[in-house]
């Protein structure tokens, strides 16, 4: 339908370097993928919160969160897998940009999960966008990766250790993400913002590094051998890349 | 894209293309004047794309209209071949069965007609050919009654046709339109009113009334045209642009469509039995749907500045942007706002998008869908479109206890959705009121299961948070959502015999035994001392446990130990305990109970039989009409063997088409080897059989993997068609089972069909035997969103005081869902109906049970 409008030419801005394959077949994983990429999510999203979200597209059939690899928390990204392709076309058209927990997410077709792919390719861990990134976005873990690193070294050495980077709290406002969310007419005051140190109801101990890990960046990196994490999930075993090539992680938002 | 596409795409749009012109006529003028050049080397792209425009724009079409009637002036061979293609396109539409083509294709002729391009003698052959063929198929000696949809589905394209030409058709030929009005009247004192009270929103409980005196829609729209023709078919809505041009046109000269033929619809069966009619009926009705239910939740002073026809107009206009523009985002929002009429319709296009999110049994797109466009409306009118959704909403609300339970539904699913993209802001004071409602009452669960899923999609605090304004709903809350986890020790309370085995299993799973060792484990220590009821207990209820810190989580337990768990519950008794201590884990928390048994159905480690058995059990029962607990989780177990069989289905048709092409690739393969067989080579000068043989080997052994592959092919085919004749089989099973069960329960608690035959009846039972009070005085309160007084009484509307019984609202919510799974599964039901007439329909069966069935299938009542 509508195929006078669809602009058939630019499927997806962004091509994965890790896909091994040539343009065209890139663009036909994409053409047939079950899979969709969903980004821009908070770090507190749940698994559950997506599911209830994209079951409303079609029948999930498997969803993998996307996870710091050095922390295994999550930092941003998951890719849900349908049983249908439709199910997947339909999340793409109709979830994409729009409201999971105050943020506008996106949802792209995506060649396909391999194994590995669940990591952040970021030089810090997380996803690369999080790395230069100069605004202060608390559903995301505050400023930038290397903005962060700055502040740290512009403190005392005393305090090292001690305090939390939230404790300088924004340089600037944080910023009006909730832009579909102006006032829309079911009266009351505008609200944005959010309890951004609220506990999950389920004490998930994958959660529970979140905050040593928006706290103490240094420490995380410095104590980055992931087998001495108390807690991993299972499913996100040990394997596959941990290389710290830089590589564009997703299409900027244009 | 070249100019000319944009010009066409872009014609009557506030455009960049267009600049500066504003004028429509300018617009025609400016799209004809580049087309006219481009034709001349280029017009076999130009023609299927004006058609396309026509076919994929058909708001637009009066613009085409105009267009193509000038280029006619122009260039007769190239407008011939354009009407030569709508022919050949209509009628690939008709014989399909291609309902939005056939509508809009005929719309098109209908304005070429205006502008001179078709004779109008074609355009009423046109309609004379349709009419005939509808008048056929509702007569019951030459033709199929069952197939009245058809007949209705053409008349109704015939009718909408004459908002944009009515006023030409009778000036031009008016004999001719005369006597295709007369034969429309004939043919609706013909067929039969159609009475499809299972498809409508609300339940109508004044079954001897008001379903018979309403008209239906075909008759509602004959009423309007009727009017349109009353006052000499003069209309705002319709853009007439051909108009600006009639001095040039009228020296145009006109072409003739060929004949067109409808098809013939399927015979009607020698033995005419209620089952095969009923059959007949529902394929019939799936080809042939009606497009559009009036939701009707708005005062009609909302729409006062509309003609009756306008409305079905704007309707028409909405409706096919949604289609045509699913998955456009900014094109779908700007066109639904800006539509070519002079009049506001905001209340209109709320009460269309309701009614397409609500339609029963299938809106044409999922509800998510029209869930998207309502919020990018929003955003597009941010200072009228949210009012008139809240107004809906509070419409809705309002006749919750009569909404449809499908309807219900994805009523609760949209508006939670809805508000998480809106910050959760509701003004949930006025509803605070529910509270004092007995905790059956609709309104009231639907507030509670609206917060539910409002819980499920963003974090307890946060929507605790979002009703501060009515902090005492705080009580219809879900609870937080943490696991129920009998062997916990965090407490430091004693530790039982089972707190030692639960952190035993704990250990041998942290310490990555196989499910093998775990199952002899079970075998040899557990189950000989704890029986079978203590193992499941320990073992299921620790595996959660393990499993419980997110989908992913649960998912990697389930893969690996789901044996361990299959061996403790082989069949479906062990099952339904299963189950039942899955939901006691998760108590607290319905989306991870919902979860975790769709997954164990995924593993196949509880079967869809044994979940309608727990459904089913007493403790359930109990929540039939005061939680969707139960449904929702009955629903996805109906709803998963519904995907895999369709899954099955389309998988049978591709492996079919496989083994088509996999033999016609062997039989080549075989051909080519023969004939090169049979050649003659010249090898060392003499003459032997047989191609040379590097070649002959390469042709022998493609002829045997084609061989081999049409085997494989064949085999998987045949094993897929052994699976789907299971699935079948599963099925009639899990629909028999279901309507056994529904039939029970209600049987035991509907009351005798003597005191309640209707619904009617049962609703007012309670009435009867309460003492009436008229209540408080009424409270005048300022609505301001619509800035007219509403009339509250203590919150509940005086016209909707809510004093239903529970064991009548148990009935009545149960009732609810046995229509709406009969109506949603209805195609699955039919194949199996003689089973279920004869094992469950029986004669005893209580007439409310039935008549729930009936109206859910729309099976005819009267053979």
């Amino acid at each position: 339908m509508a195929s006078l409008f669809k602009d058939q030419v630019k499927l997806s801005a962004y091509r994965d370097r890790r896909f091994p394959g040539s343009q065209e077949e890139f663009e036909h994983a994409l053409l047939t993928s079950i899979t969709v990429y969903v980004g821009n999510m908070s770090f507190y999203t749940t698994e559950e919160q997506i599911y209830e979200l994209f079951s409303r597209a079609g029948e999930i059939k498997k969803l993998i969160m996307g996870l710091d690899k050095n922390t295994k928390t999550p930092c941003g990204f998951c890719f849900v897998l349908y049983y249908s392709r439709d199910d997947a076309e339909d999340a793409v058209k109709y979830i994409s940009g729009t409201i999971l927990d105050d943020r506008p997410i996106r949802v792209d077709f995506d060649w396909g999960f391999q194994d590995g792919r669940q990591w952040g390719r970021g030089r810090s861990g997380g996803q690369v966008r999080d790395e230069y990134r100069t605004d202060y976005d608390p559903g995301r873990g505050g400023y930038g990766k290397l903005v962060q690193k700055e502040l740290e070294a512009q403190r005392p050495l005393v305090d090292y250790g001690t305090g939390s980077l939230n404790s300088f709290g924004p340089l600037m406002p944080p910023p009006q993400y909730g832009r579909h969310g102006r006032n829309h007419g079911h009266g009351g005051s505008q609200r944005h913002g959010r309890d951004y140190h609220r506990k999950r109801n389920r004490n998930d101990d994958r959660y529970t590094h979140e905050n040593s890990k928006r706290t103490s960046d240094h420490e995380s990196r410095r104590n980055s051998d992931p087998e001495s994490r108390p807690e991993k999930n299972p499913r996100f075993r040990e394997s596959g890349d941990s290389d710290e090539e830089e590589d564009d992680d997703r299409k900027q938002r244009s | 894209m070249s100019s000319w596409k944009s010009l066409l795409l872009r014609i009557g749009d506030k455009s960049p293309e267009y600049g500066s012109i504003t004028d429509f006529k300018d617009h025609i003028e400016t799209c004809f004047g580049v087309l006219r050049r481009e034709i001349e080397h280029s017009a076999d792209d130009v023609l299927p794309f004006l058609l396309q425009c026509a076919e994929q724009l058909p708001h637009k079409i009066p613009f085409y209209g105009s267009v193509v009637g000038l280029l006619n002036l122009e260039n007769e061979d190239f407008v011939r071949k354009l009407v030569d293609n709508t022919q050949t396109n209509f009628q690939d539409a008709l014989d399909s069965g291609n309902c939005e083509r056939i509508r809009i294709l005929m719309r098109f002729l209908t304005a070429m007609m205006c502008s001179k391009v078709l004779q109008p003698g074609s355009l009423v052959v046109v309609f004379e050919t349709l009419l005939s063929s509808a008048a056929t198929i509702v007569d019951e000696e030459k033709g199929n009654p069952s197939w009245q949809a058809r007949g209705d589905f053409y008349v109704t394209c015939i009718l909408s046709c004459l908002p944009w030409g009515g006023a030409e058709l009778v000036e031009q030929v008016p004999e001719e339109i005369e006597r295709v009005m007369a034969g429309l009247e004939a043919y609706l004192s013909i067929r039969k009113h159609v009475s499809d009270t299972g498809l409508s929103f609300f339940e109508d409980y004044d079954e001897f009334g008001k379903g018979l005196a309403e008209k239906d829609f075909l008759e509602d729209m004959w009423d309007r045209i009727q009017t349109l023709s009353s006052s000499g078919w003069k209309l705002d809505s319709v853009p007439r642009p051909h108009l600006s041009f009639e001095a040039q046109l009228v020296s145009g000269r006109s072409h003739e469509l060929g004949p067109i033929s409808c098809p013939e619809q399927p015979d009607l069966p020698l033995a005419v039995d209620g089952i095969t009619y009923g059959k007949q009926k529902h394929n019939a009705e799936l080809k042939y749907p009606q497009r559009i239910r009036r939701l009707n939740i708005f005062p009609a002073s909302k729409n006062e500045d509309m003609q009756p026809i306008d409305r079905f107009i704007v309707e028409e206009y909405l409706l096919d942007v949604l289609l045509f523009f699913n998955g456009c985002r900014k094109e779908c929002a700007a066109y639904m706002v800006s539509l070519p009429v002079p009049f506001r319709y905001e209340y209109l296009m709320a009460e269309t998008i309701f009614s397409q999110l609500l339609l029963l049994p299938q809106p044409p797109f999922k509800p998510i869908y029209y869930t998207l466009v309502i919020m990018d409306l929003c955003k597009a009118l941010p200072g009228a479109f949210p009012a008139v959704v809240a107004g809906a909403v509070r419409a809705l609300f309002e006749k919750i206890a009569d909404l449809d339970m499908e309807c219900r539904t994805r009523f609760i699913l949209w508006f939670s959705h809805h508000l998480s993209n809106f910050q959760f802001i509701w003004p949930w004071e006025e509803w605070a009121y529910v509270l004092g409602l007995p905790k059956w009452a609709p309104q009231r669960v639907f507030v509670q299961e609206v917060l539910d899923r409002e819980v499920r999609l963003s974090y307890w605090d946060k929507v605790k948070q979002s009703i501060e304004n009515a902090p005492a709903l705080e009580e219809l809350l879900p609870p937080k959502g943490s696991p129920n986890f009998k062997y916990s020790v965090e407490d430091g309370r004693e530790r039982s015999e089972q707190h030692v085995l639960s952190a035993e299993l704990s250990n041998k799973v942290k310490g990555r035994q196989t499910a093998r060792e775990l199952i002899i484990w079970v075998e040899e220590s557990v189950f000989p001392i704890h029986g079978l009821e203590g193992t499941l207990e320990v073992v299921v209820q620790t595996l959660l446990d393990i499993g419980s810190k997110s989908f992913t989580h649960l998912i990697t337990v389930l893969e690996r130990y789901g044996q361990v768990i299959s061996k403790i519950c082989p069949d479906h008794d062990k099952q339904v305990m299963l189950i039942e201590e899955v939901s006691l884990y998760w108590k607290n928390n319905a989306q991870m109970t919902a979860i975790t048994i769709d997954r164990m159905m995924g593993y196949r480690l509880i079967s869809n039989l044994a979940i309608v058995r727990w459904v089913f059990s007493p403790a359930n029962i109990d929540q039939f009409h005061i939680s969707d607990r139960p449904w929702e989780i009955l629903r996805n177990a109906i709803s998963k063997t519904y995907n895999r069989i369709c899954d099955l289905r389309r998988e049978i048709t591709s492996l079919k088409k496989g083994v088509v092409l996999a033999e016609e690739a062997a039989a080549k393969a075989k051909a080519d080897l023969q004939a090169a067989e049979s050649k003659l080579t010249l090898m060392g000068g003499e003459p032997v059989l047989g191609d040379n043989p590097a070649r002959m080997n390469r042709l022998k052994s493609q002829s045997e993997k084609a061989e081999k592959e049409e085997l494989s092919a064949s085999e998987s085919l045949e094993a897929k068609e052994a699976l789907f004749a299971r699935a079948l089989g599963e099925n009639e099973a899990l629909f028999l089972s279901l309507y056994k069960n529904f039939s029970n329960v209600l049987m035991e608690r509907l009351p005798d069909a003597s005191r309640a035959g209707t619904l009617r009846g049962l609703k007012s039972i309670h009435v009867d035997e309460m003492t009436i009070d008229l209540g408080e005085p009424s409270a005048m309160e300022l609505d301001d969103e619509n800035g007219k007084p509403k009339i509250q009484t203590n919150g509940e509307s005086a016209s909707n005081v809510y004093n239903i019984g529970e064991k009548e609202q148990w009935c009545l919510s149960t009732l609810g869902y046995v229509k709406s799974f009969s109506r949603q599964y209805a195609s699955e039901i039919w194949p199996h109906i003689e089973k279920l007439d004869a094992e469950v329909l029986t004669e005893d069966v209580h007439p409310l049970f039935r008549k729930a069935v009936y109206s859910g299938l729309l099976r005819p009542t009267i053979n």
